[in-house]
């Protein structure tokens, strides 16, 4: 009965993380729309996604890693790999769309099984693991591109690139509609939420995140998992490059110095747990909007660019901090509970 | 006796390190004869290694505890650009040199002991995971210094600072000193104390040490403080080195941290980590960057160096510890 009792506490517990998120949310965007009214106008929001659908995706491909308890700081020396493959290939092999996109995606499957590998095989604690890739990896791309940009990619991609699922209104003679870039970030959302929830794989990364031991003795194979995992984030993070490239329409080796912490943030805002075994989908695009929103916000309200880094930080550790305190106090309220039962 | 001790010391990571060390050393100076062996190379290194050791060991003391400070850089620039102030400002004022470096340093300390009071009471205190609250006093730390320097560098400092980071004494630069003197204090911290060996039991394992009487929250909290003042000093010593202070000076010393701490045989879980294979690992890194320099090979290339030793030096621990969990 006390056990029943607290695993439904606990479950409304951590419905209620998701919803807090979603409050934070609501609430610095309604700050921000009304000292800007610039912030709701629908090229503002557009502009928003359309600049925040690369770091949704690598958060998405990231979230199954943090679930496991893992981390990989090699997200952004992968992406940076993945464009330069694929501005080579545009420009040198074939610009067919469908064929830019396998590639690009096999490439970032390729690097990540690298990590997925060294991993579960080498048994090399994933910061390490990934420190080390991550300075390979980028070495390697720095070194074959000296740093120089790739321009000069094929017009049809340029042209797929610019494409908007559906137009709304039209200023200034450009168009505003949902770029087609929002169904890649949908896609990978669905996909990521479909594997977590309803395959064995996903279940096993929830199991592995909860406890190693226990995942192992109900019989998961944790190396597998883990390859699945590290590979499928390549395969997301290859996608996010190839979306990336059609945004931007060039290829810089050095856009991404530095991204994985926005990546890693953005999970972590999105309320999944370092330690492993707690976040959701949902979540995870709960912490980018937030961590865009509150870039925009600060932006729109014209508040010095150097005060944004003060206040994502501040907001990172506020909202873990303020987890784990409720945390705390629910737990020792549960515990007065029990005490109580036992007495009465 | 001797022979048993000796092969004991073989059997130590240290030995492998130092062996490691000795290979590269030969390995750049056959590479870049004449080069590599002069005494003013051996001296600039002298000069460059101690910013990252100091770093290197703040990194460690960290780790060892179970947790990890990616704040580091910051934490040392956001001090130095603080002190950096204070030494312009009063120099401005018309105050002695000596008065504004004496109070430039101590405000760099202190501000460096403020970082580290964040950092611990979050990790300590409230409970929340070191690399979740490091990842965002890091991020804070830089917006704070950005807010400082608009994102330039200051400068503008007496003559007389710059001896911390440009001179020598009886030929042994400034910075070394300054090392030898941190590498003391942690040896002593570490090996010789209660405090250090509280550190090493928290990183085994926090709960039993709570049950054997240690306050775990105010050790916890007294490693992030010694952090960052280690850090306070390796940022005044890097603004002394390059005349000016700016929020993205070191910043490429974090993973080569976290790379020399692990290299050094540093568990990142925490427990097990000694201070004489961090500083190897450091002089390493050292032999390989400046030498790679030298000889001329393509910066990146040695970013590729450090990463595949990482992975190869961690994939041979697994492999020989695999070994020997097999012979019993």
């Amino acid at each position: 009965m006390g056990t029943r009792r607290r695993d439904h506490v606990k479950l409304k517990m951590r419905k209620g993380k998701e919803a807090g998120i979603f409050a934070v949310f609501i609430a610095i965007s309604l700050v921000i729309a009304i000292s800007s009214p610039v912030f709701l106008r629908i090229d503002n929001l557009f502009d928003l996604i359309k600049s925040n659908i690369v770091l949704g995706i690598m958060a998405i491909a990231m979230l199954p890693i943090i679930l496991t308890g893992g981390i990989d700081v090699s997200v952004a020396s992968i992406i940076a790999a993945v464009t330069v493959v694929i501005g080579n290939f545009m420009i040198g092999v074939s610009s067919n769309i469908f064929l830019v996109f396998v590639v690009g995606c096999a490439s970032g499957v390729a690097l990540g099984l690298i990590n997925g590998l060294l991993i579960a095989k080498l048994k090399i604690p994933p910061i390490v693991a990934t420190l080390g890739t991550m300075s390979i990896i980028i070495g390697v791309v720095l070194y074959l591109t000296n740093g120089t940009w790739i321009t000069g990619i094929p017009k049809n991609f340029i042209e797929y690139g610019r494409t908007d699922i559906f137009v709304l209104a039209a200023r200034e003679g450009e168009p505003i509609g949902l770029p087609i870039q929002f169904a890649f970030f949908v896609g990978a959302a669905v996909l990521m939420w479909f594997v977590l929830r309803y395959t064995l794989v996903g279940r096993g990364v929830y199991a592995m995140g909860g406890s190693v031991v226990s995942a192992e003795r109900i019989g998961y194979d944790l190396d597998k998992i883990t390859i699945f995992i590290y590979a499928l984030e390549g395969f997301l993070v290859g996608l996010a490059g190839t979306v990336h490239t059609s945004i931007m329409r060039q290829v810089d080796p050095g856009a991404f110095n530095g991204f994985e912490l926005q990546v890693i943030a953005a999970v972590v805002l999105g309320g999944a747990s370092v330690l492993g075994g707690y976040g959701s989908v949902f979540g995870t695009i709960m912490g980018v909007a937030l961590f865009s929103v509150l870039n925009n916000g600060l932006i729109l309200m014209h508040i010095p660019v150097f005060w944004q880094k003060i206040v994502v930080g501040t907001v990172l550790i506020a909202s873990i901090s303020v987890d784990i305190l409720q945390k705390r106090y629910s737990e020792n309220r549960m515990t007065r509970v029990d005490i109580e039962q036992i007495e009465g | 006796m001797i022979s048993n001790s000796l092969s004991s010391f073989i059997k130590r990571k240290e030995f492998i390190l130092l062996v490691i060390f000795a290979f590269v050393f030969a390995l750049m100076s056959v590479l870049a004869p004449g080069k590599f062996l002069r005494p003013y190379n051996i001296q600039s290194m002298a000069f460059q290694l101690p910013e990252f050791g100091i770093l290197a060991i703040a990194m460690m003391v960290v780790i060892v505890s179970g947790g990890i400070n990616l704040s580091i850089t910051y934490t040392a620039t956001l001090s130095s650009i603080v002190g950096a102030v204070a030494i312009v400002a009063m120099n401005q004022a018309g105050a002695a040199d000596w008065e504004a470096i004496l109070a430039g340093v101590v405000i760099a300390l202190a501000i460096g002991l403020a970082c580290g009071a964040i950092n611990g009471f979050v990790v300590a205190y409230v409970g929340v995971t070191p690399m979740l609250v490091t990842l965002g006093t890091m991020t804070l730390f830089e917006g704070v210094s950005l807010n400082i320097t608009k994102g330039g560098a200051i400068s503008g400092f007496p003559d007389a600072f710059l001896w911390f980071g440009n001179e020598a004494v009886l030929g042994v630069p400034v910075p070394m000193i300054l090392f030898l003197l941190v590498v003391l204090a942690s040896w002593y911290l570490l090996g010789r104390s209660r405090f250090g060996f509280s550190v090493y039991m928290i990183g085994c394992n926090p709960r039993a040490t709570m049950f054997s009487g240690i306050n775990v929250k105010k050790v916890l909290f007294s490693v992030y403080l010694f952090s960052a003042l280690l850090c306070a000093i390796s940022g005044l010593i890097m603004s002394s080195r390059y005349n000016s202070a700016k929020e993205s000076y070191g910043s490429s010393y974090l993973l080569q941290s976290l790379a020399a701490a692990v290299l050094g045989g540093t568990d990142i879980a925490g427990g097990h980590g000694s201070l004489s294979g961090t500083i190897l690992a450091v002089m390493i890194l050292q032999v390989i960057s400046s030498g790679t320099n030298i000889i001329g090979v393509n910066r990146y290339l040695t970013n590729i160096i450090m990463g595949a030793i990482l992975i190869f030096v961690l994939a041979l621990n697994f492999l020989s510890s695999r070994r020997e969990i097999r012979k019993i």
